[in-house]
């Protein structure tokens, strides 16, 4: 167990040096992220307390949207876990390399295992050994998470000076868009979205914003039956 | 306060999404259908939050030609570059020209 608190200098400044490239994407998230709590009218430090609560940007993000936007809290919770559920993915394939790890750092590790450290963290777990691989691992994620807290609050302050005319509300459905296209590797995918965007149009008229969740659920059927049918 | 809780709550459910396997469920495989729909979560949610962003109270949708056009033009965008920055930068000025002319 004394390996347990070993560190190994060198995998530390590749991890930083890993993450900061990383994080440049990120930024306008954290910085919509932050103009959305301002113009949902929240409770600035609540809404930045989602920062390092959840430490996920597209979960706050759809909780402070849809928070501000008058659905039901029930609604905007579970759209924001339903969002989150990918993460299932993340920690199944982590797992095997978490094993070789001491009992602190399994709990830690997966409060950052954020999309940006499951991609790192899988390319380093084929390469080093548990000493190198915690040490790369807690200075990415160290690195994600300090800029993540700092440029979200960036993001609340910055708000209030943003003209109302520029509607950069729209930036947010905007980035998610972003984020569809860059995680569309196959058709069925596509399906998946068309229907998710088009039941939650037809949906839309459903209180406290609930279509989107019969939406989202709809589309991930619709890309299950799509991929069955494909094989 | 309603906003904190909510975060505490979305919170802890992210923690152990990101946790279950890892802390628990070591000798377990998700089941190959589970993983089969898995993978369609996060186009699926995405895409509906891009609609439920744009409703309004009333239970219109404000989708029109500049909000079309604006992520034709972005979804191009990151699609040849994987850059949200420009992504922004091209599709909120695509949306500013369209509003202005239309």
């Amino acid at each position: 167990m004394s390996q347990s608190t070993s560190i190994d200098r060198s995998a530390i400044r590749r991890g930083i040096t890993d993450a900061l490239p990383l994080y440049v994407p990120a930024v306008p998230f954290a910085l919509v992220i932050g103009l959305a709590i301002v113009e949902a009218g929240l409770n600035p430090l609540a809404g930045w307390s989602g920062s390092w609560l959840i430490f996920g940007g597209a979960a706050q993000l759809t909780l402070v949207t849809l928070l501000g936007s008058g659905a039901a809290v029930i609604a905007a919770i579970t759209a924001a876990l339903v969002v989150n559920a990918r993460h299932l993915m993340y920690s199944a394939a982590m797992a095997p390399t978490f094993q070789s790890q001491p009992g602190w750092f399994r709990w830690l590790g997966p409060y950052m295992l954020i999309d940006q450290m499951f991609a790192l963290a899988s390319i380093e777990a084929g390469e080093s050994d548990p000493v190198s691989f915690r040490s790369y691992y807690l200075a990415a994620g160290a690195t994600f998470w300090t800029l993540w807290q700092l440029t979200t609050a960036l993001g609340i302050f910055l708000g209030p000076a943003v003209p109302e005319e520029w509607n950069l509300e729209f930036a947010v459905p905007l980035l998610f868009i972003g984020l569809i296209v860059i995680g569309i590797d196959k058709w069925t995918k596509v399906v998946a979205a068309l229907a998710g965007a088009g039941v939650t149009y037809l949906a839309a008229g459903m209180p406290n914003r609930t279509g989107l969740l019969v939406g989202a659920l709809v589309g991930i059927f619709a890309g299950t039956v799509a991929e069955r049918m494909s094989r | 306060m309603t906003t904190f809780i909510a975060s505490v709550v979305v919170g802890v459910g992210t923690y152990v999404s990101r946790a279950i396997f890892i802390l628990a469920l070591a000798k377990r495989r998700i089941p190959d259908s589970v993983m089969v729909s898995l993978q369609f979560v996060a186009p699926a949610v995405l895409a509906a939050l891009v609609i439920a962003v744009l409703t309004n109270d009333d239970g219109s949708v404000a989708i029109g030609l500049p909000e079309i056009g604006a992520f034709i033009a972005g979804g191009a965008t990151v699609y040849k570059t994987r850059n949200h920055i420009l992504t922004l930068v091209v599709g909120m000025s695509v949306f500013w020209v369209l509003r202005a002319l239309l």
